[in-house]
């Protein structure tokens, strides 16, 4: 099968199994070109019978720092629709589009599971949260800064987190904005298992063949305690 | 200082505390809690940043007396539509748009948990205990307290509080996330204080009120609906940070 060539993303096929890089070196920043891109290999997994598990990662280091605020703003600025006083009326479609590219992740009929390392931060972390199972290296960095820079996360992060840690924990993350560790997300039940960085693919790829066999999503728990525990 | 029904209000710094005023054990006057009015006026101060609940001396709440409530039968008072008050009050607190945090001391029971329960964060004391005793004198929770645990610690061991009537201590309510923080006796108000500042103090209240209803629609709105919103809110808040970085809404579009 010939797989296209993304200027964000590597998009890599074996043994039914996808490999889908954030590929933004140094950090694997989420720019405007990485969900447009993000969008077509989704739509491109989803339609191909070929990728029976998908794992999410970024090259390199890091799994990714999430969008870039400045280049954020100026978009929402130049493109969001506003009333004569200023207010928003409409949301920038290329937002909206965001958000269901992660619910439609969420949708997937095959197991999707970040394996991630280095940092993961803001949308990254939301990107994270809408896999059906995360992995983590040891010394990873999580966060929700967005708060510092007097914003919120957008893209569903903090339904996910009420929903995966509680409320408590979904205010007191997303009001401070501090980083956390990977011992951390792991007791907040952000991810699912913690392993040495080294062995972080080789144990996502043996995961995803043990799971890829009856991937149901109902039973994620399950697979959780039979191979992750 | 306001005080109704042996429940008093203050303001300091920027946080409303809300002490459950009738030691030792707290007991609510009122089987609905408070009346909406006093509550809807005491957090509709547009400066606050959080709310704070806890009981005065050793004791968060035994919760409601039995004997009004069943006082209040026998003389044929309108018990249901009491109960009805006591929920819109409770929705009212926990759909409020910063962050209430239950600092729970000592006894937490019945009605006392139900008002925890609708609280965002609940901190307790060591010596902290939680129980549900209605099922002794064969009644339930009555203030959304049954719907609220089920969503907070799931449903077999909300059934098991609900039905069993029996006490559980701060460690085991720990584990089952009734509560979040457990720090020791008599440090619950200034840790559940202190936390409270923490979380808001270098934030603008536009941005404590989105995450809020972020909250609020992960409650209440399907994923789609509040995903919908989440972004929206995200979009606002970046449509006025691009403007204030800009130094004018003027800048050319």
């Amino acid at each position: 099968m010939k797989i296209p060539e993304y200027s964000t993303i590597r998009l890599l096929l074996d043994e039914g199994i996808g490999l889908l890089e954030l590929n933004a070196p140094p950090s694997n920043a989420m720019n405007m070109e990485f969900f447009k891109e993000f969008a077509s290999v989704l739509e491109l997994v989803r339609c191909r019978q070929e990728f029976r598990a998908l794992i999410i990662s970024g090259h390199g280091r890091h799994y990714s720092s999430g969008a870039d605020v400045p280049v954020l703003l100026k978009e929402v600025f130049e493109k969001a629709e506003t009333d004569d006083y200023g207010r928003l009326k409409v949301v920038p479609d290329f937002l909206s589009n965001n958000y269901v590219s992660f619910l439609m992740l969420e949708s997937f009929s095959i197991p999707v599971i970040s394996a991630i390392r280095g940092v993961c931060l803001g949308s990254a972390l939301e990107l994270a949260l809408f896999s059906h199972f995360r992995l983590c290296g040891e010394e990873a960095v999580f966060g929700l800064p967005e708060a510092s820079f007097n914003l919120v996360p957008g893209l569903g992060g903090i339904y996910k987190l009420c929903c995966i840690s509680g409320q408590a924990l979904a205010l007191e993350r997303v009001l401070k904005g501090s980083t956390f560790t990977s011992e951390d997300a792991l007791r907040y039940r952000i991810v699912d298992k913690v392993v040495p960085k080294k062995v972080l693919m080789p144990t996502a790829y043996a995961f995803a063949r043990e799971v890829m066999q009856d991937f149901r999503v109902e039973k994620r728990n399950l697979y959780v305690k039979k191979y992750l525990t | 200082m306001e005080t109704i029904n042996k429940i008093s209000w203050e303001i300091r710094n920027d946080i409303g505390i809300i002490t459950l005023d009738n030691p030792p054990e707290n007991y609510l006057v009122q089987p609905e809690f408070m009346p909406l009015e006093t509550l809807k006026k005491w957090t509709s101060y547009d400066y606050l940043k959080g709310i704070m609940i806890c009981g005065a001396g050793k004791h968060f709440s035994g919760g409601g007396k039995l004997e009004n409530l069943f006082r209040m039968i026998r003389d044929k008072e309108n018990i249901n539509e009491s109960m009805d008050k006591g929920k819109t009050v409770l929705e009212h607190l926990e759909n409020l748009d910063i962050p209430v945090v239950a600092a729970i001391e000592g006894i937490c029971f019945g009605g006392g948990l139900e008002v925890a329960l609708a609280s965002h964060i609940r901190v307790c004391s060591e010596n902290a205990l939680f129980a549900f005793p209605e099922i002794n004198q064969g009644i339930i929770p009555g203030l959304g307290g049954t719907v609220r645990s089920f969503g907070r610690i799931g449903f077999p061991k909300a059934m098991k509080l609900i039905m069993s009537g029996d006490m559980i201590n701060a460690e085991d309510a720990q584990e089952m996330n009734l509560v979040d923080f457990i720090v020791s006796k008599h440090k619950v108000f200034d840790f559940s204080f202190n936390f409270l500042q923490k979380l808001t103090r270098d934030r603008p209240l536009t941005v404590i009120n989105a995450v809020m209803k972020a909250m609020k629609n992960a409650r209440s709105l399907s994923i789609e609906e509040a995903m919908r919103e989440e972004t929206r809110m995200f979009c606002e808040l970046a449509l006025a940070e691009a403007k204030r970085r800009n130094g004018s809404r003027e800048i050319q579009k």
